[in-house]
């Protein structure tokens, strides 16, 4: 599957550094004109999007579930700024994967490529830079506060989500633990 | 437009503005409480969640190059979020002095002064001393690296009644365990006669009449009303009311109150210029450590949100308290990048070494906090098109301060076979600040007490200077940082206020 990009991805992303230094207090503007110019292609193509975006999350976050149906949603949830952002990340990871390793696809490299294109995007400095590490930020938040499920929270971590009051608060034995203290009633004058 | 007259106006409902309603309402008075955020039922609205939907309603932060601070807009304030701990300030706080050797608290105002007072919040909020068996696993375990190196601990003093440990408490309690003040001050302040109206937020104020013609003393009725507040609807058309007092309180906190005030000060223009200034922020320095495998598991998601313990050790010689903390984890996750010390791997805060980083958070995870009375050199300043920006004079003893308390901890860590693990500190776009950065919920100052208006903006009573009715009694007139939670004191404070003839 190949991609048709409408303009040149660094003339794009040079595009959005001068509009985003003009339009500092909203950013989303420029964000938006290169959303009709640059990603159109991966609009009609959702899927590819998804499966990116997949490959994305279980590189920043290696174990991750990937299967899971809430790994991307963050990405897709319009409470975030970077929804507006996700084509145009999706564009850029897989240009930098046919860059680096003459594949369209990113979510077909290997891990150790995925890391090395998410880095290069990260090295890029400015709003490349700002993307790649909102979007790592955002997985992160997503991921490990298991904020789409309440119920579940993040297995991978051992965060169980709502409280089911199934772990001891404390210890059996809490004295042992404890030094000396200064006041009687845990309010030193 | 719609005006509501009322003897006393109280805009906020959090530990500033529900002592002064639950007083005045009790003494007959017409009292109106204006909230700008929204109306919370405690049995039904809270959630056990990490979802930041939920958690930015009612959580708002404003941010300086140096300096974050996080306040909640809900009915209750900060009440229905904070974890609980309801200490008095200790004795050292109220003994600060600025850099002319004056002292800050105005005279007569100590302790000893406030115990009473501190009495009455502590049977109000049911606050009691946390039971040994009830001290979180990650609390006992920093209470046992302290005790492995001679120094002494406190179990904390809880407003709670029945508390399960959830580990929610920042989410607010869905059990109705923790006694904000939704389930007291407020709706005693209600059953008295008071009116809450909620999602309305108050833009400016200004004097219906030459605040110094109005005659004090006598009864409410022979004090003409005395100043109008114009405020906005948040919901629905943002419709504009204006509400007409006889006595106003400002308790929208150290923020908020500034706000307000800044932006009125073309209708107030006797303010004093102190108002803004002066922002303390309980010097708030945190270190992280992996526990060696020879100590117990730390579990970080166990017990309630406060670990249960703290060491007021470090007190009489640097001016601090130390704790530990329990961060859920999109808490540590949106705070902080962390890196393991010594791992040179890369990547360092994403990839495989962040995630095996992250599967040791909940067991093997301990995080150190010192609060410390660090001066009040924070700064609000409004823009000419409204935005608040926030200012911290970073002097070279607040590095100093800074690097000192980062030693300490890490020592402490050390000395118990702790590996650090480096924190780097991020804004809300998930990019790393400049260090040293201070954040905090125990921010204090913005509208001073003082004894003059040179050096603060309300008097001893909490009335502000040169506008006789108008009184602020929130944390904004505390002149210090207090090194434990602010909350108790920010409340105590306000039986205090107001002189009788007010």
């Amino acid at each position: 599957m190949h991609l048709k990009i409408t303009i040149d991805r660094r003339t794009a992303l040079k595009r959005l550094s001068i509009l985003a230094a003009g339009y500092a207090s909203a950013a989303c503007t420029p964000a938006r004109i290169l959303l009709h110019c640059y990603p159109d292609d991966l609009a009609r193509q959702p899927l590819l999007t998804e499966q990116v975006l997949r490959a994305f999350v279980i590189t920043v976050i290696p174990g991750a579930p990937p299967d899971d149906p809430s790994l991307i949603r963050a990405y897709y949830d319009t409470y975030y700024p970077l929804a507006r952002y996700r084509d145009f990340l999706v564009a850029d990871l897989c240009e930098r994967s046919r860059d680096q390793f003459r594949i369209e696809r990113f979510d077909r490299l290997s891990p150790n490529q995925r890391t090395a294109v998410i880095h290069s995007g990260l090295d890029q400095g400015g709003t490349t830079a700002r993307l790649y590490n909102g979007a790592i930020f955002l997985a992160q938040i997503a991921v490990f506060g298991g904020i789409y499920d309440d119920e579940r929270g993040c297995p991978l971590i051992g965060f169980e989500g709502r409280y089911r009051g199934l772990d001891a608060v404390s210890y059996p034995d809490p004295e042992r633990f404890l030094p000396r203290s200064s006041s009687a009633d845990g309010n030193p004058s | 437009m719609h005006t509501v007259e009322t003897d006393v106006l109280i805009i906020g409902t959090g530990f500033g503005g529900a002592a002064p309603a639950l007083r005045f309402a009790e003494a007959g008075f017409r009292v109106t409480l204006i909230e700008q955020g929204p109306r919370l039922d405690p049995y039904r609205d809270f959630r056990q969640t990490q979802d930041p939907k939920y958690i930015l309603k009612y959580i708002k932060g404003i941010s300086g190059e140096r300096l974050h601070l996080t306040y909640a807009e809900a009915l209750g304030g900060r009440s229905g979020f904070y974890e609980m701990v309801s200490l008095r300030a200790p004795s050292q706080a109220f003994a600060r002095v600025d850099h002319s050797g004056l002292r800050l608290w105005p005279s007569g105002l100590d302790r000893q002064a406030l115990d009473p007072y501190y009495d009455i919040a502590d049977r109000m909020l049911h606050v009691e001393q946390i039971a040994p068996h009830l001290v979180p696993k990650s609390g006992l375990v920093f209470a046992l690296m302290m005790k492995n190196l001679g120094y002494s601990c406190e179990r904390a003093r809880y407003a709670v009644q029945g508390c399960v440990g959830s580990g929610f408490c920042v989410t607010g309690c869905v059990y109705g365990a923790k006694q904000s003040l939704l389930i007291n001050y407020l709706p005693q302040a209600v059953a008295a006669g008071a009116t809450i109206e909620t999602d309305l937020e108050a833009r400016v104020i200004a004097p219906v009449v030459e605040p110094y013609a109005t005659p004090r003393g006598g009864s409410i009725q022979a004090v003409p009303y005395r100043y109008d507040v114009l405020c906005r609807k948040r919901s629905g058309g943002n419709e504009l009311m204006r509400f007409r007092a006889r006595i106003l309180i400002l308790a929208g906190g150290t923020v908020g109150t500034a706000k307000l005030l800044l932006r009125s000060r073309r209708h107030l223009p006797f303010l004093s210029e102190q108002v803004g200034r002066n922002i303390a922020f309980n010097g708030s320095v945190k270190a992280v450590g992996i526990l060696p495998d020879h100590f117990p598991d730390g579990d970080m998601f166990a017990g309630r949100s406060h670990p249960g313990m703290i060491s007021y050790e470090f007190l009489q010689s640097r001016g601090i308290t130390i704790t530990a903390a329990k961060p859920l984890p999109v808490q540590a996750v949106a705070a902080a990048r962390l890196r393991l010390d010594g791992d040179e791997r890369e990547p360092s805060y994403w990839g495989a070494p962040h995630v095996a980083l992250m599967r040791r958070f909940r067991h093997r995870m301990i995080v150190l906090v010192t609060f410390g009375m660090t001066p009040p050199l924070g700064r609000l300043s409004l823009t000419p098109g409204d935005r608040p920006e926030l200012h911290l004079d970073l002097t070279g003893d607040l590095r100093e301060y800074y690097r000192e308390c980062k030693e300490l901890l890490h020592s402490i860590l050390r000395r118990n076979g702790c590996r650090i693990v480096r924190a780097q500190f991020l804004n809300g776009e998930g990019a790393p600040l400049a260090d040293p950065v201070f954040s905090t919920a125990h921010q204090v100052g913005s509208c001073r007490m003082a004894d003059a208006k040179s050096r603060g903006v309300v008097d001893v009573w909490g009335e502000v200077f040169d506008y006789p009715g108008l009184f602020v009694t929130d944390g904004a007139v505390i002149p210090t940082s207090l090194a434990v939670n602010t909350s108790l004191t920010i409340l105590v404070k306000t039986p205090s206020a107001f002189p009788p003839s007010c």
